[in-house]
């Protein structure tokens, strides 16, 4: 069973786009609960995204790539 | 009994930046000496993220946010130091040491000397370096030689998130003055542009890296490249891509000023014959010159072919990008100078 990981609603405003910054781990590593697996950043605010449980992380988007607010960036398998 | 195992994780990375705070914290947590003082090293978590997150962890009276008072607080820590405690003092702008260098150069630097041995100041005054991103004149200076020169504190410059870490725990560790510079291109940071190099391996567990000893990043015998800091970046780009074209070019990342570990580069340019020094610091009378001087010293016949620099022109950083990219120690700049040495 997979586990969804989605870019966290951060900004008030509905329109601000996301940007994972920086995938510290990537497509195909096992990661471990409480890692922190990507640098994401919206509004000009920094935010460090843990993985949520023990699994391969399959990444969804670039690294670098817009994105809206609560949309699914990556797996954990 | 069934034990569930924990996988391990592949490979754990960080930034440069959160190596650097990540080695602070460890320090904090083995040693209630050290503690944090500058501007915006709190909430903020310092201007270029050295900082982040230690506000959380240990509180104000550890990470202190200061006025924009430099002479004030690096004085401060001056104190702090020759009465035990050791601080990790952020100058947040190199270029703003002009308002301050009494308390760095007249007294960090020289109570060791000036109390024969008796007061140690066990300080480390970190602070961002560095131009690429278009912010002028007064914040985009090197200065490393400036500080380099004067005797009594210890440079050091990391190029990559696995020294950055070692080295600043070494320095915490050190009895003297450590002068920690990090170029604001290698901090890997969400919002400016970054090398992938940027990113990289780093043991979770505390580990100190020695100050004083350069290291080979990239293994050639045609022609060697001595550099720090983010020209190590550029210059191991460089070095993958001639290695296409039949150019083995050694990069040696100097990793520290002072101690300068001159040996390192004479071993390497005895095997190569051929040396290029890359440094973002102007040209005149800094890095470039003083290895120059090392060769010239030792045997000038090692050189096969003349000694070659690239450095910032001796005129401001631009802040007009065409400019600015004409100044620095570009990719393109270092690619010429090889290519001139090896007469390719």
């Amino acid at each position: 069973m997979s586990v969804e990981i989605r870019f966290p609603v951060v900004s008030k405003n509905p329109g601000a786009t996301g940007v994972v910054a920086t995938w510290f781990s990537r497509d195909g590593e096992t990661v471990v609960p409480g890692q922190v697996i990507a640098e994401l950043q919206v509004d000009k605010v920094s935010i460090d995204l843990e993985a949520p449980e023990a699994g391969v992380l399959r990444t969804l988007v670039a690294e670098e790539a817009e994105v809206d607010q609560g949309d699914r960036i990556a797996l954990v398998e | 009994m069934t034990v569930t195992e924990t996988p391990a994780p592949t490979t754990r990375r960080l930034s440069t930046a959160k190596a650097v705070s990540e080695g602070i914290a460890q320090e904090m947590e083995r040693d209630p000496a050290v503690f944090v003082m500058g501007e915006d090293v709190g909430a903020y978590g310092g201007i270029f993220g050295s900082t982040g997150g230690l506000l959380d962890q240990f509180g104000p009276e550890r990470i202190i946010n200061t006025p924009i008072s430099e002479t004030g607080f690096i004085g401060a820590g001056i104190g702090a130091a020759t009465e035990g405690l050791r601080p990790v003092v952020e100058l947040m702008f190199v270029d703003f040491f002009g308002v301050c260098f009494d308390q760095i150069y007249n007294h960090m630097a020289k109570i060791h000397f000036e109390s024969g041995g008796n007061v140690k100041v066990p300080m480390v005054l970190m602070m961002a370096v560095g131009g690429g991103y278009n912010d002028a004149a007064q914040h985009s200076q090197c200065l490393w030689a400036s500080f380099a020169h004067m005797p009594g504190m210890k440079v050091v410059v990391p190029s990559n998130p696995y020294d950055a870490k070692g080295l600043m725990i070494s320095a915490i560790r050190d009895d003297g003055p450590v002068i920690y510079m990090f170029h604001k291109g290698v901090m890997g940071l969400p919002w400016m542009a970054k090398n992938p190099r940027s990113v990289g391996p780093v043991p979770e567990d505390a580990y100190e890296v020695p100050i004083g000893k350069a290291a080979v990043v990239h293994e050639g015998s045609d022609v060697t490249v001595a550099t720090l800091s983010m020209s190590v970046q550029h210059s191991q780009d460089v070095a993958e891509k001639l290695a296409g074209d039949g150019i083995s070019v050694e990069v040696l990342d100097l990793r520290s000023l002072v101690p300068l570990d001159r040996e390192a580069v004479l071993s390497s340019v005895a095997k190569t014959g051929r040396l290029v020094v890359v440094d973002e610091d102007y040209r005149s009378y800094g890095l470039t010159g003083e290895l120059a001087a090392t060769i010239a010293e030792t045997d000038p016949t090692m050189l096969k072919a003349p000694f070659t620099r690239v450095a910032n022109p001796d005129v401001p950083v631009p802040y007009a990008r065409s400019l600015e990219q004409r100044a620095l120690p570009t990719r393109e700049r270092i690619e010429a100078a090889i290519r001139s040495v090896v007469g390719a």
